[in-house]
């Protein structure tokens, strides 16, 4: 899952804020040696940047691979055949359509575990046996498809895609010309918290149809952009902590103008589209499954 | 062979059983004319368990970033009280090393946070008094009968040792003429593993929703210490009133089969440890929906 790297990430970023008790834009001139002064007039504080790692928690099981259901399969026969003996007397009337209903049920149970029996008489049906498999036969339970039309379709703005997998939200800007797939992302205002700056920068971007969690005040992850334009001690730095939130329901309505598209992705997914500068920064941030 | 064939196969193979193989040497049979395997038998896990799942997936990731402590550095070494005992001091060589004064239980601080030591659920502890025992100790058949229905638990279940199924719980002091140590007083169970999240699962889904008047597990209020015993074990407390053990499915089917019903307190204990431990655990079992609500 998430790998020790993110801890020492983190751990380096809280450095970096000063160790205040919540992070917030470095003033000017606080915390600048008199000696730095005149480096830091022309460079400046870095620009901060907080952004949102919207997730979409999986809402289905996962499926078990051969091996496992394999063992499943093995571990329930040794349950099954070295179980205490079920006291039927205690549970159920004496002839009761329960109990009846139980046993037709209990016996499928066994025959799918040990096969068919031999040396019993099947051939004569008591009337409530038969009443009872009549019964049975009208309940027709519907198991419900592991998969969405949503995958069929390939429609990644559908939140049901990848029931079983954690999904998160990328928007495609553009920036400087290009198409870029990246985070839900703000900017930090003077004095502001960071966690309030994540809130609002998620407000603005994804609009207010869904409920989401910021997860804590903390901010998972940093990321530092790379420049641009070539190297120069004028330019100013850029610093981009991401916060963790879940989406709980609605549906993300980004501002049409200042956003191309958005998508639900997974982590294999996100790969194929991020720049590898960014990748790299958020590879480890995101959940495997 | 092709891979489709190949697929084919492997997948049958979860269902169709092959021969069991020759038995070369007899077995060995117990007192009770019983066969001995030659191997120990212990049954793991017969199915996916949901909650772990959940767990993995979501809660622990989430509880490592809102319990995060930030330190910087390794921790100061803990401050001398008083000299330190030397065994090779010719004055201290063979004095009483006295054990330092007063509790310290409340004041040890929470072990560093790794990805390593994230809250996690260890195990569902479930009890319950029994006050008709004290005058005969047959009215505990009804509340044993009961928490193995509820755990199915029994001792020694699936050929494991630690499993110690539904226990007996003996009174430990004098209650003013009333209680004798030694005395059956009540039942218990311990859940861990599949069982406990099966257990977190019933709960959560069939019973408490349908408690009449339950706000949630009530917490003390914020001004409450947080150097007290209870609030640096790690462990979220609770009890359930005799009228909820009629809606475990286990039981709701035949409930008139018990003699009454049976009230019970429930135990959640995490790892957690140190100080702010009780928060971290109530911050994990809320993700399992476990409500909490202030008076």
């Amino acid at each position: 899952m998430f790998s020790r790297t993110t801890l020492s990430t983190y751990k380096w970023c809280a450095n970096a804020c000063f160790r205040r008790s919540f992070a917030t834009e470095v003033g000017a001139t606080s915390n600048v040696s008199p000696s730095d002064i005149s480096h830091s007039k022309k460079s400046g504080s870095p620009a901060l940047h907080t952004s949102i790692i919207l997730n979409r928690s999986p809402i289905i099981t996962r499926t078990p691979s051969p091996f496992e259901r394999a063992y499943y399969a093995y571990q329930a026969r040794i349950h099954r055949a070295l179980h205490n003996p079920f006291p039927y007397e205690f549970y159920f009337k004496q002839g009761s359509p329960l109990e009846t209903r139980f046993n037709i049920e209990e016996r499928r149970r066994e025959r799918k575990a040990f096969g068919t029996p031999f040396g019993v008489d099947t051939s004569e049906k008591s009337e409530a046996t038969e009443l009872a498999e009549a019964s049975l036969r009208d309940e027709d339970e519907e198991t419900l498809p592991r998969i969405h039309e949503a995958d069929l379709k390939n429609d990644f703005k559908n939140l049901n895609r990848r029931g079983q997998r954690n999904l998160y939200l990328m928007l495609l800007k553009k920036e400087s010309g290009s198409d870029v797939w990246r985070f839900p992302q703000g900017g930090v205002n003077k004095g502001e918290l960071l966690h309030h700056a994540a809130t609002r920068g998620l407000d603005a971007e994804c609009g207010t149809h869904m409920d989401s969690w910021i997860v804590s005040r903390n901010p998972i992850g940093v990321f530092h952009p790379p420049s641009q334009e070539p190297r120069i001690d004028s330019a100013q730095q850029e610093v981009v902590f991401f916060y963790k939130a879940h989406i709980m329901a609605g549906q993300v309505r980004p501002d049409r103008t200042r956003t191309q598209d958005f998508a639900w992705l997974t982590k294999g997914e996100i790969g194929t589209r991020v720049d590898p500068d960014y990748w790299l920064g958020i590879k480890d941030l995101l959940s495997d499954f | 062979m092709s891979a489709a064939a190949r697929v084919a196969q492997t997948s049958q193979a979860v269902r169709a059983f092959r021969k069991p193989p020759k038995i070369r040497k007899p077995l060995k049979y117990d007192e009770s004319g019983l066969p001995i395997p030659h191997v120990n038998l212990l049954v793991r896990d017969t199915h996916p368990c949901r909650l772990a799942d959940h767990y993995y997936t979501t809660l622990q990731d989430d509880l490592m970033y809102m319990t995060y402590n930030h330190e910087s550095g390794p921790r100061p070494p803990p401050r001398a009280i008083r000299l330190t005992y030397d065994p090779n001091d010719p004055y201290t060589k063979n004095r009483y090393n006295p054990p330092v004064g007063g509790s310290q239980l409340g004041k040890k601080p929470a072990p560093p946070t790794t990805s390593e030591n994230v809250v996690r659920l260890e195990k569902i502890s479930i009890h319950t008094m029994v006050k008709e025992a004290l005058t005969s100790r047959s009215n505990l058949l009804g509340a044993i009968a009961a928490f193995r229905a509820l755990s199915g638990e029994t001792q020694l279940g699936g050929g494991r040792h630690s499993n110690e199924g539904v226990q007996i719980v003996k009174a430990v002091k004098t209650v003013g003429g009333w209680v004798r140590p030694g005395l059956p007083v009540g039942v218990k169970v311990d859940l861990k593993g599949p069982k406990m999240y099966d257990f977190m699962a019933t709960l959560v889904e069939f019973v408490l929703p349908r408690l009449r008047e339950f706000p949630g597990i009530i917490m003390p209020p914020a001004s409450s210490t947080m150097n007290s015993p209870s609030a640096v074990s790690g462990v979220v407390s609770f009890g359930l009133p005799p009228e909820a053990m009629g809606f475990f499915p286990q039981i709701e089917v035949n409930l008139d089969a018990y003699p009454k019903s049976y009230g019970m307190h429930i135990h959640f204990v995490t790892n957690a440890e140190g100080i702010g431990a009780q928060n971290r655990a109530r911050a994990l079992v809320s993700g399992f929906q476990i409500p909490f609500t202030r008076k």
